[in-house]
């Protein structure tokens, strides 16, 4: 598909923006960014970043088994992601290891699980390496649809439970005592975690998602807004990560996830700069 | 010590009799033990609707364990605990019920809320759970913030306030939703003589002018027996007394902080130190 739009230059933008598979990839996109600045507000201000990455990788298990299987590799993620966010919960609450190292113990699990259903398969395969880094170009509607639901899912939560998780990511001891039901919501929310991540997969890849939940949080953190202002920042520069990257990517033939965390790494640096400077 | 304790001659329901004022809080041989020891022995008082309450006693003494005994978060080992005439157990009402933690003002100073954001996350309690907040709410929040006099720093970041602001912030969030009741764990440690008598004024204003009963921990024993109604004394057992009936402070202390305590407290520190809204006996 790529073929298509290759040897193209900045010029051809408006033309590439008539190609459905590039309107699927924008649609997709910025859904993905919309999802992820949110969610990955709340997991910065929860100290909790770390959560996106061990999921992501411990999702790899559920890619490899779907693959195998002959099975949306996407949705076996989903379910492999939500176990693991409940077993790092359990992990935890019952004091068997601490937030950090029950990340890891699941990371590591997941990840080496996906190994041996690999091996067990008969190797890496092209579709593998789609979900390892990536691949928002080739995304048809069935993904459109998975993404579709599972961002507004992810957004309706966030709308519906705004001021009660803004509550219990402030002062959580405060929250409990107005009678908020902390542990449902912080168990939901890490199940939102891994649907946003799962819903990421197929727009960054597994390696990168975790870039794509942190890095518009923290650019806009850095511009010392209220929480409204923050959330729309860093909504904001997701989306224009995401929608750069992606035709300039498509412009110059270049890795998608990559030139979309480049970017997003590339807005931190400038408002960084900007604010030490100004 | 004679008269120094005398009350202001207000029309509110601090000024009636406990007879004729609703009990809010009432505890009947509260026992409550941590860590295997008893903390608090047969605790047994009553809180009326208007009380002004200052929870005094040693460091370790147990006043802390007791808030929260109270409030339903650690439990009892025996003993009754009524809010508003409901078993704890059973209470539901807990909008009325509001609480200002030891250490809510050393939160994460970067954390991204304005003041009024924060005040805001008042309102959310178990009765309002997924309802949006409306014009109205905000409204309440900026009438709120105007009470406590932040308005005009209603927008700035919460992290930039100095301690005073910050408590004032959190009151403004504890009482934004309109409780009967508020507890305070300690609220002015850590900062000035001045701003803390600020504050005690801010809450016997709030406390005249919107009959909400306030119970709070205390170190400043000359603002608990200038400005509060009550004082209670707290180390492993728990005394209750009008600060009219108290004669002698620094004797009724002793019961709490033992008998090497000294409280030396003249009248005169009431018009004096603490301003002239509070009427001094002759």
């Amino acid at each position: 598909m790529c073929s298509a739009v290759t040897d193209l230059s900045l010029l051809d933008i408006p033309r590439l923006l008539g190609f459905q598979f590039f309107q699927y990839a924008l649609l997709g996109g910025v859904i993905a960014a919309f999802a992820c600045a949110w969610v990955g507000l709340f997991l910065i201000l929860r100290k909790e970043a770390m959560l996106g990455d061990g999921v992501a990788h411990t999702s790899f298990g559920g890619i490899a088994l779907g693959l195998l299987l002959g099975i949306s590799p996407i949705l076996v993620a989903l379910v492999v992601s939500i176990l693991a966010v409940i077993g790092i919960h359990i992990m935890r609450t019952k004091g068997l290891a601490r937030s950090d190292s029950a990340i890891a113990v699941m990371l590591a699990t997941g990840f080496s699980a996906g190994l041996i259903i690999i091996s067990l398969a008969g190797g890496f395969s092209v579709e593998l390496f789609s979900y390892l880094f990536g691949s928002i170009l080739t995304i048809d509607m069935s993904d459109l649809v998975i993404v579709t639901v599972l961002g507004l899912v992810t957004l309706g939560f966030l709308g519906v439970f705004y001021k009660e998780m803004l509550s219990i990511t402030f002062d959580e001891g405060a929250a409990k005592l107005s009678g908020i039901p902390v542990e449902t919501l912080a168990i939901s929310f890490d199940v939102l975690v891994a649907t946003t991540i799962v819903l990421s997969i197929k727009v960054v890849g597994i390696v990168l998602v975790v870039a794509l939940l942190v890095l518009p949080g923290l650019s806009a953190l850095q511009l010392n807004l209220s929480f409204k202002g923050t959330a729309a920042a860093a909504v904001c520069f997701g989306t224009v990560s995401m929608v750069l990257g992606i035709i300039l990517s498509a412009v110059y033939d270049v890795a998608t996830s990559g030139v979309i965390v480049f970017m997003a790494a590339g807005i931190f640096g400038v408002v960084a700069v900007y604010k030490r400077l100004g | 010590m004679t008269s120094a304790i005398v009350q202001p001659d207000v029309v509110s329901v601090r000024g009636q009799t406990d007879a004729a004022r609703r009990p809010v809080l009432e505890a009947r041989n509260v026992n409550v033990s941590r860590s295997n020891a008893l903390v608090i022995e047969d605790a047994s008082f009553t809180i009326y609707q208007g009380d002004y309450v200052g929870i005094v006693g040693p460091n370790g003494g147990g006043k802390t364990t007791l808030l929260m005994a109270l409030l339903g978060v650690l439990p009892r080992d025996s003993g009754e605990v009524r809010l508003f005439g409901e078993p704890l157990e059973r209470f539901r009402d807990w909008h009325l019920v509001a609480y200002v933690s030891q250490d809510a003002i050393s939160f994460d100073a970067d954390f991204p809320l304005s003041v009024r954001e924060l005040v805001a996350l008042g309102m959310a309690n178990r009765g309002n759970l997924t309802r949006r907040l409306t014009g109205a709410d905000w409204r309440v929040v900026d009438d709120m913030l105007g009470e406590v006099g932040m308005a005009d720093l209603a927008d700035d970041r919460i992290g930039h306030l100095s301690g005073g602001q910050k408590q004032r912030m959190f009151v403004a969030k504890a009482l934004v939703r309109d409780p009967k009741i508020l507890f305070l764990d300690e609220p002015v440690a850590g900062v000035d003589a001045v701003t803390q008598e600020k504050f005690y004024k801010m809450l016997n204003d709030l406390n005249i002018a919107r009959g909400i009963t306030i119970c709070t921990v205390s170190h400043d024993l000359a603002a608990v027996f200038c400005r509060m109604s009550k004082v209670m004394c707290v180390n492993r057992l728990v005394n209750v007394s009008d600060v009219r009936d108290i004669d002698e402070p620094g004797e009724f202390l002793k019961k709490a902080y033992g008998e090497h305590f000294h409280f030396v407290f003249h009248r005169h520190e009431c018009g004096g130190v603490f301003g002239s809204d509070r009427p001094v006996a002759p």
